[in-house]
């Protein structure tokens, strides 16, 4: 018996007890608690109600996973809810005050369209020519949509991309949920052989992207392929060709975010058209976190490569023990590899030595960040299904 | 003393995980000054540019905007923004001439009508008085350079101008 | 008037609008840079077909718009007409030209010549030369405020110097695109630079139709 849980867990960590497990949850439960804190006091009872259920779910996935010492399914909970609620919110606010999903010409004269991260690599270059921001948004709180304003957005993603890297796509996008959901709908994948070319795409929709946004200074991205335009808010059409455009937006949409997913189990979005993941790519450079293959322990098996929903595992990088610039830190790969070769790893320490630590201190991190930026989405989204409900 | 990597590696982490509780508290809000101290504007071609003189009619004021010039690539033409606000003190039909550059001379007479209900689509026409501004013809809002919409509680028409 | 004067003019307009032409030539520039094979003499190679067809482009355009007297400015229809007409052009060539890349390099992406996009009678058409000519003759702003100027000058001569000045002036802005040379060519490089060439050829593709059909594309 005890032979053969040794070998069922071989070389990977096994579960821990619940004392021990909770024992480390314990400063993800002050963090969850003292950011819900500020909502817990509000007078709104579905706004309190949403922050207690936030907080308790991510409470409770960390417990999960410190428990069952897994990552990807826990975290998978989280990023889901986080995609599927944002829209939710969104939208809801966006009908509230505009009572559409258009953004009509008025509201980007006002420099009240909402700002999302998906544009910041196509105005770096205008930017920093010409000192002007091609996004027709206000640079500090403009009222109705703008939030917090452009600077906070970008202050925001700069903060939290110094802390994961491209684990922003794992922890943080409120768009990448609702796809990473459609690809665990299915037991098994319909289409197994993709082209691993197709994995470079997004990068040459960062080189057009990002060319066309300075030749013609607008954020060239959101006005012709940005398919969660389809689940947030759109430019409203006044002519033949922005009914166009919308109709890329929902074409790609229900191919890449539904359709594909749900064929492949792959985040089909992420992987073959975002240029902001590409973007993201290069921090995964210097990100201090990564994810290592053991191959002194590695069989090949592939069950890692197979598990990767953003094909971020390639023949010749598991032959190197590493994972391509693309990697997430999902933790799937980890999690699926029989062996315990696939291993979180810290830059400049030994390779499958004290894995687990490595496991944590990136968790830690990347759990403080997501239930600060992704729980209060999630409670916003909550809260207003809440507010028909109660 | 040279630091072995693993520690250094160890170090950087822990600091990693630092930054991550530091993000609400100082971090974010670090890099949001930083953000707005770059001097970035957004583009004027959206905003309509800074304004410059305010003519005061009869009980409402016609606010007048820097001319805005695209930037070379852009397919919009050059223009300048005039607004009349507040709505609720506008009379049902407005028709002004305006000296946009403040040389004593009208510059374009502006027509419009203003509708009770705030959603209805609103419709300019501009006559040039003065050969640098373009005349328009029942114009909605096709354009950023060539517009009248209603914004808050001001009504904006931006005129064209001919490169003359 | 004139002399050096007035080609000092012509160089200051044109170093003051190197950039925007840069910037505008960007999209079809950068992507079939990349596609090329490696090393800063190919890259100088194309760049020089692709310059020295663009001058071709801007002269003949301005030869034809003076001889029409419409150097000053072209009615906004037939501008809308041409820059409608050069943009679809530009998006087929751009289409083509990623499709040759592909034919061509199916087993070493290190070339020795230029990609070529069709022959004419025995020598091959390099794509840059005929990327180089579209961009010229497409009216973009720097181009029509040179027309505007070069309108003014006394006779077709002097317009046409002023016109070559200008675009001497514009050039110095392409030479740093030489050191793309210096980026590794690999499959995945090739891929990239080929797939950005596509979605770079669509959109000039759709754009031109719009304008074509009379439709505009907010901005």
């Amino acid at each position: 018996m005890a032979d053969a849980a040794c070998t069922a867990f071989a070389g990977k960590t096994p579960p821990r007890t619940w004392s021990r497990a909770l024992l480390l949850t314990l400063p993800i439960v002050l963090w969850s608690l003292f950011m819900s804190m500020q909502g817990l006091m509000q007078h709104d009872r579905s706004l309190q109600i949403a922050n207690a259920l936030t907080a308790a779910f991510l409470i409770v996935l960390f417990f999960m996973m410190m428990k069952t010492s897994s990552t990807y399914r826990w975290r998978r909970w989280f990023f889901v809810a986080l995609g599927v609620l944002f829209p939710i919110g969104f939208i809801h606010n966006v009908m509230v005050l505009r009572g559409s999903m258009g953004i009509p010409l008025e509201e980007m004269i006002a420099g009240r369209t909402p700002f999302c991260f998906l544009p910041i690599p196509l105005l770096i270059l205008p930017a920093a020519l010409t000192k002007t921001l091609v996004f027709p948004g206000s640079l500090l709180p403009g009222g109705g949509m703008s939030g917090a304003g452009m600077a906070a957005m970008a202050g925001l993603w700069l903060a939290i991309t110094l802390v994961v890297g491209k684990g922003w796509c794992s922890y943080a996008c409120f768009f990448g949920g609702i796809e990473e959901g459609m690809a665990a709908l299915p037991k098994k994948a319909q289409w197994k052989k993709l082209d691993p070319r197709l994995r470079l795409v997004p990068w040459a929709v960062l080189l057009a992207m990002v060319l066309l946004s300075l030749a013609l200074f607008e954020p060239a991205y959101c006005m012709w392929l940005c398919p969660f335009k389809a689940v947030s808010e759109y430019v409203a059409a006044r002519n033949t060709v922005g009914m166009v455009q919308n109709g890329i937006f929902v074409v790609l949409f229900a191919a890449l975010v539904v359709v594909l997913p749900l064929l492949t189990k792959k985040r089909t979005q992420c992987t073959f058209l975002c240029p902001f993941g590409a973007f993201q790519s290069i921090f995964n450079k210097t990100s201090v976190f990564d994810i290592k293959i053991d191959r002194t322990v590695c069989s090949p098996c592939m069950l890692c490569q197979k598990s990767c929903p953003t094909m971020s595992l390639s023949d010749e990088s598991i032959k190197k023990g590493e994972t391509l610039m693309s990697c997430m830190k999902c933790g799937a790969c980890v999690d699926a590899c029989p062996k315990g070769a696939a291993v979180w790893h810290i830059r400049g320490t030994q390779v499958a030595v004290k894995p687990e630590r490595a496991r944590l201190m990136f968790l830690y991190a990347a759990w403080a960040v997501a239930a600060m930026f992704g729980g209060s989405i999630i409670t916003q989204g909550l809260a207003t299904i809440l507010q028909r409900v109660i | 003393m040279k630091w072995p990597t693993s520690k250094l590696g160890y170090t950087v982490a822990g600091m990693t995980v630092l930054a991550a509780v530091l993000v609400p508290f100082l971090l974010m809000g670090l890099f949001t000054k930083g953000f707005t101290k770059l001097g970035l504007h957004v583009d004027e071609m959206y905003g309509g540019g800074p304004t410059v003189r305010t003519i005061r009619a009869d009980g409402y004021t016609v606010t007048i905007h820097r001319e805005v010039y695209p930037h070379l690539l852009q397919t919009e033409k050059p223009f300048v923004q005039l607004d009349w606000k507040p709505v609720s003190a506008l009379p049902q039909h407005i028709s002004d001439a305006v000296d946009v550059d403040g040389d004593g001379q009208q510059d374009v007479r502006v027509s419009f009508d203003v509708p009770k209900d705030p959603k209805a689509p609103l419709r300019v026409d501009v006559e040039a008085l003065n050969p640098r501004y373009q005349a328009m013809r029942n114009v909605g809002k096709g354009k950023f350079s060539e517009l009248i919409v209603r914004v808050d509680d001001a009504i904006l028409v931006r005129v064209p101008l001919t490169g003359q | 008037m004139g002399g050096p004067f007035l080609f000092g003019e012509a160089f200051l307009l044109g170093l003051a609008s190197g950039p925007a032409c840069v910037a505008s030539c960007g999209p079809v520039v950068v992507p079939s840079l990349l596609a090329e094979g490696a090393g800063w003499r190919l890259n100088a190679r194309y760049l020089t077909s692709f310059l020295g067809t663009r001058f071709l482009g801007y002269l003949l355009f301005a030869a034809v718009a003076w001889e029409l007297g419409v150097l000053v400015s072209p009615p906004p229809a037939a501008r809308t007409l041409i820059y409608g007409g050069i943009h679809v052009l530009l998006g087929v060539a751009l289409l083509w030209y990623a499709r040759s890349i592909g034919r061509g390099c199916a087993h070493a992406c290190a070339g020795s010549g230029l990609v070529s996009i069709g022959r004419v009678g025995k020598r091959s058409v390099p794509g840059a030369a005929v990327l180089g000519l579209l961009t010229g003759v497409s009216l973009c702003p720097p181009f029509v405020a040179a027309g505007l100027r070069a309108a003014q000058l006394g006779s077709i001569a002097a317009a046409l110097l002023f016109f070559a000045v200008f675009f001497v002036a514009t050039t110095l802005w392409f030479v740093p695109f030489v050191g793309l040379g210096c980026v590794q060519r690999n499959a995945s490089v090739i891929f990239v630079a080929r797939t950005a060439m596509v979605l770079v050829a669509l959109y000039y593709f759709l754009a031109g139709i719009a304008m074509l059909a009379g439709r505009r594309i907010y901005g």
